[in-house]
């Protein structure tokens, strides 16, 4: 490209774009990149358009029921897909009486510890099984591949926690559940495609395999690291058998059990000395209420996730 | 990261000018020391750290796994928890009946109907449903704009936290017989759909369901692998000449071969669970034959009456044949150069 | 393909909407509605609670003449309650606190959300009864799987709440082993103690007979089948349509309704209503599908009429005038309200509880909504031959660890929650405190949102009185509801085991799961009557004969309440 002196250059996207990008534009493309083809570009927006229509179509029609009064779902005959007029009474029942934050909290914390926990001794473990001809990691692989296809029963599993004491406590909601092995295998395939010689030179550079695993192989590892973090944080979000299994004390809940707790509230038998559900509310409306609740942790958490994923994020020699 | 920038141009020096082929297998098995003869002892030093490292996990799962594992052996026994004043006592003093709760599983014909359901669920699910996630992960990386490929990526892994419950609920609302396109139907002079009480077409609306659910989170990990691959080494095959199809298929597939090979063998390994709660849910829609499955099966038969017995036995079934299943294919990866999920 | 976190074998969230029609007919009905239910125990042979010694365990009945009902009960139904609560003439009939202070813990399925430990519904019951109640209140939908959790441990409460749905697999033999024996506290003159006990049906207790001794506390519940086909009647009357009193009528009355255009059908399952149509013995309880004929005992597979229930049923199906989410099966089932509210079926089978509960969810919203039920016919037009439930359905029992002073305690609550209906005791455990928990107005209460939250499962649980209607808010629907059950009560039989509680050997738990199975495939299409006939044959020949001889001993050991 030859530079004329005498007439200004024109920068490449002046003609292109009359106003500053916006932030729904694309980042400029980089120079080898050749420019997306008119077919293409369509064909890739009619796919995600219509995965995404799939599915927020019935977010909708979610969102819609949640927000329904019993007279407009009795009109619709169950699930709302037009809202008439919007009640928030199914949330009011839900967030009344002080147990929603509550069990909140102690599913935040739950989480937090929980993740924190898991991810240590699952990041350690990988990377102990990670160095091919290491003394005895077959054996402990073995040994943990093999959990994943036996599984104990119920009265065992409790008869175990019971036994440690760990009822009635938070440890039961994280011990026993804490590792999960296909979280470690994915963990130790990303370290294995770690390479040998920056390993090596540090190790010639006087490191050990602790500090090896904090300075070189996790800041590589970032993407994998996110993705198993975020696994283990909705598993331990998402758990509730756990608590109603090996807590008696109704204090102690964690949201998803409170949750499900009220939308039986609403589809209760009667006879047991029940509420009615006279008036505005309807048990469905509180059933899509608590779905709604329970997507909004994601919805919010999304964006902290995906930084992770930007593309080309990870530079550095990763193999495979 | 001032790491990385000398291990970057000795890696590409590495692969530049040379297909990348970052198949695990070839570069990973270098090791410090010369492989043979090294002692007992000297491997321990070396690796004693690395040791150190797996500890916590393998104690977890030594106490929370094998120990109630051991509780199978109730597969062997009428087991009645009881009969003592422990369950674990009862363990002990329950009627040893040997093979006899394996040998009421294989004289079930139902059982055999459910490993048959299960073995073609599998089969579909392989053909249509793993490949998915990786199309749309391909799809979904080649966005350029960052802020819709995080809006499609959060809309589409949003399906996930719905209940199975809620899932099927929807299903029926659009897709049942008095659901919305049912009735679009009947106003244009044709009958209802009839595609949830199906059981010809159970198995692929199952898998629709799962897809439909479940595609955008298997996204996840694939993104994971792609957004590792660094964009030097686009910008090099494109030097060379690669067109985009041919830098897919020599940079970017690539880079998810060995995430793909682990999955799938780890799917494979798992070709006996097809799911559960989404089954049982339906299972009454189009009937045991079309809908039971190996898990259904065990649920029906010993934990709903807590046989507990011989669900145990039962699940030892599953566990050994899972366990044949995943060695086997990972004994294919070897064989196409792939890691898999442990390297001999 | 989702990696999840957890080890624990973690079982399914089975749909809580699907188990709650379950509970609703074993509570204000009798019986539920899944088949498998019967007990099976493990070594030993199973037995039965008749027999020659039963009248020596069994509690002496002296009725309450505290409250005298404005119905009384004949043919077995419940009693009735129509007049306005006078809050001012409430009797009392527990004159004296029996409780000694001492510390009671309750294990107890909970549908809903468990309150507060120390809430004023609790705190005031706890007073009252002079007994220290510690709740456990659990998950109902997975109760069964805590149950046998905790149940095989060594560390059991007090008192832990069974009902007979739960009552599967082995839970029998941990009911022997685990639990107290209540006859030195309650057996003949002693229940007198306990005066509101001593009022409970005798009926009721001898199902509380697990291994040869009184264990129980029971939930009495009125034997006539609880399954009523109810109906919108206000369209019934809009479209000039009759309550059809044959199969054939119903039949035709199901084509004239159905438009499926129009978002209509007439009806969902009605396979229920079909056994009663046919006379076919009661499902609910593997114990009460057996009865002697001419001598024999006969399974209520093995008749004839059975197979032509079926066969209506699935003409029905065929025809096109069941509602097609009826077609999902009562695990992925949603609840019907909405639907039944929005029009798009007139007809369904539910336990009479509905009658009620329904017409007051709509009656501020939609008071043109009339919800009714009708009379059970026999299929050819007659009078129908009804077989016998259950005289109770859920069940107390207490920890053989615990002290007598705590069974007496335990037995001090179970005195209070079987106060009859029209006492305070009875408002203070089903309404709560008055002003805190409810308010009455013009003679109905009605309950603050402190008392929905507060006044629910739990102490109710414990022991009820016998099975009482009484709904102040709609006394019409009430006296309808115990007049259903005079009449339908006039033409129940009861068959040879009735009011027995039989745990069968456990060689034959699985004998019979197929069937329910079955008749759900044949009246959808998917497989034939003669699929039907096989299996009958088949269940004779794997055990069905050796059942059979069984129980013959069974009667002639012990002899039978049929009538």
């Amino acid at each position: 490209m030859t530079a004329v002196i005498d007439q200004p250059v024109e920068p490449a996207t002046s003609a292109k774009s009359v106003r500053p990008p916006g932030r729904w534009a694309a980042p400029p493309r980089p120079t080898w990149e050749e420019e997306p083809g008119k077919v293409g570009l369509a064909g890739k927006g009619l796919v995600l358009t219509l995965a995404c229509l799939a599915i927020l179509f019935p977010l909708w029609i979610v969102l819609v029921t949640s927000l329904s009064s019993r007279k407009t779902i009795d009109q619709a005959g169950g699930l709302v897909m037009v809202p008439k007029g919007i009640t928030f009474v199914a949330y009011k029942e839900l967030l009344s009486g002080g147990q929603v934050t509550r069990a909140a909290i102690i599913s935040v914390l739950i989480t937090v510890v929980g993740t924190l926990f898991s991810m240590a001794v699952s990041v350690l473990c990988a990377y102990g099984l990670s160095r091919i001809g290491s003394l005895g990691h077959r054996w402990i692989l073995m040994m943990m591949l093999a959990t994943m296809f036996f599984s104990a029963g119920l009265i065992p599993t409790y008869l175990l926690v019971q036994s440690l004491g760990l009822t009635d406590s938070y440890l039961a909601l994280i011990l026993p559940s804490a590792l999960s092995v296909f979280n470690i295998l994915v963990l130790r395939g990303f370290f294995m495609g770690i390479s040998q010689e920056l390993i090596d030179s540090a190790r010639i550079d006087g490191a050990g395999d602790f500090r090896i695993l904090w300075v070189i192989v996790m800041p590589l590892s970032r993407a994998v690291l996110a993705v198993i973090t975020l696994f283990y944080a909705v598993g331990y979000w998402s758990a509730w058998f756990n608590a109603s299994l090996y807590l008696n004390d109704q204090d102690m809940m964690p949201l998803q059990n409170v949750m499900i707790q009220l939308v039986q509230k609403q589809e209760a038998p009667v006879g047991l000395g029940q509420a009615i559900k006279t008036g505005e509310l309807s048990g469905l409306a509180v059933q899509m209420a608590v779905m709604v609740m329970a997507l909004l942790p994601v919805a919010v958490l999304s964006p902290f996730v995906q930084r992770h994923f930007k593309k080309g994020m990870l530079t550095g020699a990763v193999k495979g | 990261m001032s790491h990385s920038t000398v291990p970057r141009s000795r890696t590409e020096a590495d692969t530049t000018g040379k297909t990348p082929e970052a198949s695990g297998g070839a570069t990973g098995s270098r090791q410090n020391k010369p492989k043979a003869k090294v002692s007992w002892r000297l491997r321990f030093r070396r690796d004693r750290v690395l040791l150190l490292m797996t500890l916590p996990a393998v104690l977890l799962i030594l106490v929370f796994n094998y120990l109630p594992i051991l509780g199978n052996i109730v597969a062997f026994e009428d087991y009645d928890p009881y009969v003592s004043d422990n369950g674990i006592v009862s363990m002990l003093h329950s009627p040893w009946v040997g093979l006899e709760n394996f040998q009421l599983i294989f004289a079930d014909s139902s059982f055999w109907n459910a490993v048959q359901n299960t073995l073609v669920l599998f089969f579909l699910q392989l053909i249509l449903f793993f490949p998915i996630p990786i199309l749309l992960a391909l799809l979904i990386n080649s966005v350029v704009r960052p802020r819709v490929r995080a809006l499609s990526q959060a809309i589409l892994y949003l399906p996930h936290f719905f209940s199975w419950v809620l899932v099927i609920a929807v299903f029926q609302q659009l897709l049942g017989g008095a659901g919305l396109f049912s009735q679009l139907l009947r106003q244009h002079g044709f009958d209802g759909l009839d595609v949830m009480t199906d059981p010809n077409t159970f198995k692929f609306l199952i898998t629709a369901q799962s897809v439909w659910k479940d595609a955008g989170w298997g996204i996840i990990v694939f993104l994971a692998a792609l957004s590792s691959v660094s964009p030097d080494l686009y910008e090099a095959a494109a030097m060379d000449g690669a067109g985009r199809w041919r830098r897919m298929w020599h940079v970017t597939l690539p880079a998810l071969r060995p995430v793909i090979a682990l999955l799938l063998v780890l799917r494979v390994g798992d070709a006996l669970t097809v799911g559960f709660e989404q089954i049982l849910l339906q299972r009454d829609a189009v009937g045991p034959g079309a809908a039971e499955v190996l898990d259904t099966f065990v649920w029906w038969n010993g934990v709903r009456n807590q046989d507990f017995g011989y669900a145990a036995a039962a699940g030892l079934v599953k566990g050994v044949i899972s366990l044949g299943l995943v060695l086997a294919a990972n004994k294919v990866a070897h064989l196409m150069g792939e890691q898999g999920v442990y390297k001999k | 393909m989702t990696p999840n976190a957890s080890a624990a074998s973690a079982p399914s969230r089975r749909s809580f909407l699907a188990s709650t029609a379950v509970v609703a007919a074993a509570v204000a009905g009798g019986v539920p509605l899944l088949s498998a239910c019967g007990a099976s125990d493990s070594g030993s042979g199973g037995g039965s609670s008749e027999g020659k010694g039963v009248k020596k365990l069994l509690p002496a009945f002296v009725a309450s003449n505290v409250v005298t009902p404005d119905i009384a009960s004949k043919n077995g139904s419940s009693i009735g309650f129509t007049s306005k609560l006078d809050l001012a003439g409430l009797k009392t009939s527990v004159p004296k606190k029996l409780g000694k202070g001492g510390k009671v813990s309750i294990m107890s399925p909970f549908w809903g959300s468990p309150p507060k430990s120390d809430n004023a519904y609790y705190k005031a019951m706890n007073s009252l009864i002079g007994v220290d109640v510690t709740w456990q209140n659990q998950d109902g939908n997975t109760y069964d799987q805590k149950l046998g959790a905790v149940l095989a441990s060594s560390d059991i409460p007090d008192i832990v709440v069974v009902p007979s749905w739960n009552m599967g697999g082995k839970i029998p033999s941990a009911i022997i082993g685990k639990f107290a024996d209540l006859g030195p506290y309650l057996a003949g003159d002693k229940v007198k103690d306990y005066p509101n006990l001593a009022a409970i049906p005798t009926d009721a207790w001898q199902r509380c007979i697990f291994g040869g001794k009184l264990r129980g506390l029971p939930m009495p519940s009125s034997y006539v089948p609880n399954i009523v086909p109810l109906y919108r009647k206000d369209i019934f009357d809009k479209e000039g349509y009759e309550v059809p009193t044959s199969a054939d009528e119903f039949m035709a009355l199901a084509k004239e309704i159905t438009n499926a255009k129009a978002k209509r059908w007439a009806c969902l399952d009605m396979k229920w209503i079909a056994f009663n149509m046919w006379g076919v013995l009661s499902g609910s309880e593997k114990s009460l599908g057996w009865n002697l004929v001419d001598g024999k005992l006969v399974n209520r597979v093995e008749t004839q009429e059975y197979l032509e229930a079926l066969e209506w049923t699935r003409k029905l199906f065929a025809a096109g005038y069941v509602h097609p989410d009826a077609k999902l099966g009562k695990s992925a089932a949603t609840d019907p309200g909405p639907k039944f509210a929005a029009g798009e079926f007139l007809i369904y089978p539910q336990d009479i509880s509905q009658w009620w509960s329904r017409t007051a969810e709509q009656a501020t919203q939609n008071p043109s909504y009339k919800i009714w039920g009708m009379d059970l016919f026999g299929h050819d037009g007659g009078d129908p031959t009804l077989w016998a439930g259950s005289p109770a359905g859920i069940f107390a029992f207490i920890s053989k660890k615990a002290s007598a002073s705590v069974i007496h305690d335990a037995l001090s609550v179970a005195n209070v929650t079987a106060a009859p209906y029209g006492t305070k005791e009875y408002m203070l455990t089903n309404y709560g405190v008055e002003g805190t928990h409810y308010t009455v107005k013009n003679g109905v209460p009605t309950k603050t949102d402190q008392g929905n939250n507060e006044v629910i499962n739990a102490y109710v649980m414990v022991a009820s009185p016998a099975s009482t209607i009484a709904h102040p808010d709609f006394p019409e629907v009430a006296k309808a509801q115990v007049e259903w059950q005079q009449r339908m009560g006039a033409f129940t039989k009861k068959s040879s085991f009735y009011g027995q509680q039989i745990t069968e050997p456990s060689r034959y738990t699985n004998l019979s799961n197929d069937f329910e199975q079955l008749e759900d495939d044949i009246t959808r299409g998917r497989k034939k009557i003669s699929d039907m006939q096989q299996a009958v044959s088949d269940w004779k020949s794997k055990g069905g004969d050796q059942l059979r001889a069984w129980y013959q001993k069974l009667l002639d050991d012990n002899g039978t309440a049929a009538s």
